[in-house]
């Protein structure tokens, strides 16, 4: 017979050993348990310190705090955000590069995260690849409030874009987000200002158009349809808005300031439908005058070959005598001779002209 | 009796239940019955148990410190505390471990060690029970001390009381508690191949130990039970570094020498005030752990970065986040607190504290580096973690577990090159400059002395081949009786190889040819006393004297008492027809110093 290899006590044994794993296994995990409340108190704890303190504008004290909430709740990717936001508001762009490279190796979907290194970068100057991150931010996911939070990202690049005067890319971003963001005056308002700047003036006008059928009232809104009437070149819709919205805000410098601008645009423009003949002659002189006087004052007492010439036959014209039936011939000719001399001066003077002065304007339209 | 389809009684029901319970629990028995007779299986069967046991305290060991720490030292307490809370800890301790502990002082390795090579694996539940016990509350205090070698001694005993009140013979109990041990640290620094070679290198001392299979078992089993509680959490959460020039070796290699001398001067010190402490007197061991207490606690008021394990700090360190005067004060102040600490008798051990000194000396290193050459190298925080292999390699003197265990800390494989030439420097500089290792040079000041890791190397080397006479008298299996007779005792053997052209076809006694004389048949040859039959490929030692060129001379000495010749056949493992000398007993005992003179002389023959 095999002789048993252990003593009698065997089973016995096994048995204890078995009700010592049951009793350890419950030790541990109510310990387990104690500690993972324990220390994500203690890690709160320390979270709410840091975010006192950066409110309070002490980033390197926060950043310790933060970091102390980490190590008591590794993974938590709320705190190490906060530690990358932290870093970039106390300038360190590396440290932050480097807590966000972190979050998003584990998980590149991460849309905050993206969006924090995307001010990262942002902050750096490597505004191309801040670009690539913001867009990650408004495709990624994100933990609560997803469309509400895309849109935030995507406005926030929408601003870099403006900054930067990016008009193409940012009549991108603009474009998708027209329909999708809050029908609030504010931001609609934003949005056809936006427009504006990205060079849509259609878009911003039917922006700016649905604020006032809205809200009739909104003198901004007039003032930002003006605007867009305006840079479509249909000055007198444009006087219209103006004159709507400074009636609703009489305060309102600027849009005083843009409805003078719009009259003399008025006053002067040879192009204006309902103008008679005479009348569009004598604008044309005045704009060859205007012209003249500019291109002297620019020019000083020596003008170039090309221009001097131009600068005689702009004085022949202003001293002719012009009979009423030849007054739409000569009203060409003077918009011909305003447009060569403007041509000229541009590339004579060293100032370039006023974008804004209702010459270049009209005399842009007039290109056109 | 119920038909069918129809709903038995709650009383008969529970009946069944009963009834199936008995028979699972009777099965089950049974089951665990046959395992009393099949020692592969019970092996592999307690390996995994021990794991598990082993894991699941460790984890409330980890657990229990780290609650009963959060609880001595609130946020926001008065700085006083530091300073009361650990003399108290290590006042109340210290009376424990003098009164009923005595065997849970220090790191816990040395007396697993002892328990091991000296004591058959005997580590009793009084000693285990001290060590969690005290321990715990040692380094909830802020003893500047570890709680991985602790561990280890932990899981040591707790494998040896189960192998034991299993009753199974010392062989099994010592075989299990190096399982125990790979458990226990794969638990507490959540690395379980780390653990494995910790087990070997270090408690063994052998990399090729027979027990390997039960310790790796034990180290997985015990790694998935600290997953299962406490899920896939790293030591320490480290960014990935990686070599950013291949100039940066050199830096490496400084790091190397730094850590080398740091590690130097940390054991130095550290034997040198053990030394001091046991000179005292008797009466003052119960509060001797106070000096170490008060220490830390003054040293902890102004800096409390120092106190406790410190593993918070680490991972700081490891992730750049501490300025350089304040890691070189940090590895200075730690030094000298884990030295007093653990010199004067409080339950603790130095892992811990040897992965903090080397993570600020690779700080300190780094930092340097970094200022000087800041295109060329990697941050302070890639120092700080080749550093802790390095402190570990030097201090604790296992090159291979801290490589590997710095490997699975970090999970990230390109700081391996750099991390292996620091531990190899700081390896063999520490060895240069401290002869003994730390754990050996602590039991010795004990009083024990270990069978070194050199020592039991060298016992290995006593094998046969070193002995062995390799053009050895033999006997042609034609040679007469008589002539075999007269050429046997012109010589000192008792017993003669018989081989022919080819092969070793046996051994001839002296003996078996006087008898054969006596009885008048000395025209016989040689062959004609060998066993009948075909040369078995495969005999056993008693069939077929022999002993192989690997053999130690104690299993070689046991063969010549086991058959009564003082010469034994060394044949080839290949081929145990294949004579490659002998060996004789003259031979052996000249090996060891107490041999006849001029035995060897007789090698000649």
């Amino acid at each position: 017979m095999v002789k048993p290899f252990a003593a009698p006590s065997f089973v016995r044994t096994f048995g204890l050993v078995f009700l010592a794993i049951v009793i350890l296994s419950v030790a541990d995990e109510f310990l387990a348990r104690l500690e993972t409340k324990e220390t994500q108190i203690e890690a709160s704890h320390f979270f709410n310190q840091a975010l006192a303190l950066m409110q309070q504008g002490d980033n390197a004290a926060a950043i310790g705090r933060i970091q102390d909430a980490i190590a008591n709740g590794h993974n938590n990717r709320t705190y190490q955000r906060t530690l990358a936001e932290a870093q970039l508001a106390a300038g360190d762009t590396a440290a932050a590069e480097s807590t966000l490279s972190e979050l998003l190796q584990s998980d590149s979907t991460d849309a905050h995260s993206n969006l924090i290194l995307a001010r990262v970068l942002a902050k750096e100057g490597r505004f191309d690849t801040a670009v690539v991150y913001y867009h990650r931010a408004i495709y990624g996911h994100w933990d609560r409030d997803q469309p509400n939070n895309r849109l935030h990202a995507r406005f926030e690049l929408i601003n870099l874009l403006a900054q930067r005067g990016d008009k193409e890319a940012l009549l991108a971003e603009l474009l998708p987000v027209r329909e999708t963001a809050p029908r609030d005056a504010k931001t609609r308002t934003w949005l056809g200002r936006l427009f504006l700047q990205a060079g849509s003036g259609s878009q911003a006008a039917d922006v700016f158009r649905g604020i006032t059928h809205d809200d009739p009232m909104d003198a901004q809104a007039h003032a930002g349809l003006g605007e867009a009437e305006f840079a479509q070149g249909d000055y007198r819709p444009a006087d219209r808005e103006f004159q709507t919205a400074l009636r609703l805000a009489p305060d309102d410098q600027s849009i005083r300031q843009r409805l003078d601008l719009s009259n003399e645009l008025l006053a002067l423009d040879p192009s204006l439908r309902e103008l008679t003949p005479d009348e569009r002659f004598r604008r044309s002189v005045k704009l060859v005058q205007l012209t003249l006087d500019d291109a002297r004052q620019c020019a000083g007492a020596n003008p170039s070959p090309e221009l001097q010439p131009l600068l005689e036959k702009a004085d022949g014209a202003l001293k002719a005598e012009v009979k009423p039936a030849h007054q739409s011939e000569a009203a060409e000719l003077n918009l011909d001779l305003a447009e060569q001399l403007w041509q000229a001066r541009r590339k004579d003077c060293k100032l370039p002209p006023a974008a804004d002065s209702p010459l270049a304007l009209v005399l842009a339209r007039l290109a056109q | 009796m119920a038909s069918v389809g129809e709903t038995p009684s709650p009383s008969a029901s529970s009946a069944i239940d009963t009834d199936q319970s008995s028979n699972l629990i009777a099965r089950l028995r049974g089951r665990l019955e046959r395992l009393r007779y099949s020692e592969d299986q019970l092996m592999l069967v307690l390996s995994l148990v021990v794991g598990a046991v082993v894991g699941l305290v460790v984890v409330a060991f980890i657990l229990l410190t780290g609650r009963l720490a959060a609880r001595m030292y609130p946020p926001g307490g008065s700085g006083l505390r530091r300073i009361l809370v650990p003399v108290l800890g290590s006042l109340g301790t210290g009376y424990l471990l003098w009164r009923y502990f005595p065997n849970a002082r220090g790191s816990g390795i040395p007396q697993t060690k002892f328990a091991l090579f000296i004591n058959d694996g005997r580590i009793m539940f009084r000693t285990v029970f001290g060590k969690f016990f005290c321990c715990s509350a040692s380094l909830a205090t802020g003893i500047a001390l570890g709680r991985e070698g602790p561990s280890v001694q932990v899981g040591g005993g707790i494998a040896s009381m189960i192998a034991r009140n299993l009753g199974l013979p010392p062989k099994y109990v010592k075989a299990l508690v190096p399982a125990g041990c790979a458990a226990a640290l794969a638990a507490a620094f959540n690395t379980p191949i780390a653990a494995v070679l910790f087990s070997l290198e270090e408690i063994m001392g052998d990399l090729h130990a027979s027990v390997l299979g039960s310790v790796v078992l034990s180290s997985a089993t015990s790694w998935m039970v600290l997953h299962l509680v406490l899920g896939d959490e790293p030591l320490f959460h480290v960014a990935g570094y990686k070599l950013v020039n291949p100039a940066e070796f050199g830096v490496y290699a400084v790091l190397g020498v730094v850590g080398g001398l740091g590690s130097v001067c940390f054991t130095k010190l550290l034997l040198g005030l053990r030394a001091w402490f046991l000179r005292q007197p008797k009466w003052t061991v119960w509060f001797q752990p106070v000096v170490g207490g008060l220490l830390t606690g003054v040293m902890g008021f102004f800096v409390p970065e120092v106190m406790g394990v410190g593993y918070n700090h680490v991972e700081k360190v490891l992730n750049g986040d501490i300025v350089l005067k304040m890691v070189i004060l940090f590895a200075v102040l730690k030094i000298i607190a884990t030295s007093v600490c653990y010199a004067s008798g409080n339950a603790g051990g130095i892992f811990g504290p040897a992965l903090f000194i080397g993570a600020m000396m690779g700080a300190a290193v780094g930092g340097v580096a970094h200022s000087l050459f800041p295109a060329v190298t990697a941050g302070p925080g890639a120092y700080a973690l080749v550093g802790m292999g390095t402190a570990f390699a030097g201090i604790v003197r296992t090159p291979l577990t801290s490589v590997c265990m710095i490997f699975e800390i970090t999970r990230d494989y390109t700081i391996i090159v750099p991390l292996m030439i620091s531990n190899l420097i700081a390896f063999f500089i520490s060895q240069k400059l401290q002869k003994m290792p730390i754990y050996e040079a602590l039991a010795y000041q004990e009083g024990v002395h270990m069978p070194s890791a050199r020592s039991r190397s060298e016992t290995e080397q006593t094998q046969v081949r070193l002995v062995m006479r390799t053009e050895p008298p033999v006997l042609s299996p034609d040679l007469l009786i008589a002539e075999a007779l007269r050429k046997m005792n012109g010589g000192a053997f008792n017993a003669l190889p018989v081989v022919d052209a080819e092969s070793l076809l046996g051994m001839i006694r002296a003996s078996e040819l006087e008898q054969v004389a006596e009885d008048g048949a000395s025209n016989k040859r040689v062959a004609e006393l060998l066993p009948e039959g075909p040369l078995n490929s495969d005999p056993t030692t008693e069939e077929f004297p022999h002993v192989h060129p690997d053999h130690r001379l104690s299993l070689t000495l046991e063969r010549m008492g086991t058959t009564g010749m003082n010469v034994l056949p060394v044949v080839s493992r290949a081929n145990v027809h294949q004579l490659l000398g002998i060996v004789a007993l003259d031979d052996i005992l000249g090996a060891y110093g107490v041999g006849k003179q001029g035995s060897h002389e007789d090698r000649s023959e």
